[in-house]
């Protein structure tokens, strides 16, 4: 699976402690989230499916 | 046609009858709640309890099987401290050929590449991310998404997806990690219907 580059919420790199890829659950998109954005527990939204999570 | 329709109709339906969540105790939270879990929240009972609203817990057994399909069943791993999940994950790692880690978690079993016990997993599911801590730190240095099972008193951070759920009852998680087997299971097109799936919920039972 490629790696996303950026948080999908915020933006940021995803270089940071913390951060991971994955595909969205309910589609095929790849979704990053940042560490703070994981740590925050903020919800992200899939571009392509509108899924909400988490 | 007939195939359409049935599609129609799971996509609407529960995987279950709403009263077999209320019988397993699914929906009993706590008598605490994190802001996180408020929109899974149904209700607050007069004696305190909060109530957890399953139809949400459906979707979050639905999201999470079609998630876990995604990746290869060895590069899963599934994790209880909680007495309560050990059995019922033992049953998934053996329907779903996922790893399974029962009871106590030992430092570096993710992180340390020279402890007896080290893997590498790519994705992770908590049975309680409060209970299972120290999975979750781990799985948050190593960067790789977290599905977890979150009762009312849970936080979701660096949570990537919730099943919103009773996470501590004998019976809730049963029912829970029963229906997340089946739906992996045929998410993986390992089963087409759910009569080819013939473990039974008490199978999935820890003892008492
Ligand atoms: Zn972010
Ligand atoms: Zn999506």
């Amino acid at each position: 699976m490629k790696k996303a580059e950026k948080c999908i919420t915020c933006g940021k790199g995803l270089l940071e402690r913390g951060a991971t890829t994955f595909q969205c659950p309910t589609c095929d998109e790849i979704i990053g989230r940042c560490g703070g954005c994981r740590e925050q527990s903020v919800d992200y939204i899939c571009p392509k499916c509108g899924f909400k999570g988490p | 046609m007939a195939e359409e329709k049935g599609k129609k109709e799971r996509e609407t339906d529960m995987l279950v009858p709403e009263e077999t969540y209320m019988t397993s105790g699914v929906h009993i939270g706590t008598r605490q709640k994190t802001s996180d879990i408020k929109d899974f929240i149904y209700k607050v009972r007069n004696d305190g309890l909060y109530i957890i609203d399953v139809k949400k817990t459906d979707e979050g057994i639905r999201n999470a099987a079609k998630f876990l399909a995604k990746y290869d069943p060895p590069k899963v791993l599934a994790v209880s401290v909680r007495q309560y999940g050990q059995k019922p994950i033992k049953k998934l790692g053996e329907y779903t050929g996922m790893q399974i880690l029962e009871g106590r978690f030992r430092p570096g079993i993710l992180t340390n590449p020279n402890s007896k016990d080290f893997f590498e997993p790519e994705i992770i599911l908590l049975t309680d991310p409060l209970a299972d801590i120290q999975a979750l730190h781990e799985a948050e240095n190593i960067g790789i998404p977290v599905i977890a099972l979150c009762d009312t008193n849970n936080e979701t951070r660096y949570i990537d997806l919730v099943i919103p759920t009773n996470n501590k009852g004998r019976r809730a998680l049963a029912l829970i990690y029963w229906l997340l087997t089946k739906e992996i299971l045929r998410e993986q097109g390992k089963i087409k219907s759910d009569e080819e799936f013939t473990a039974k919920v008490e199978d999935f039972e820890a003892e008492i």
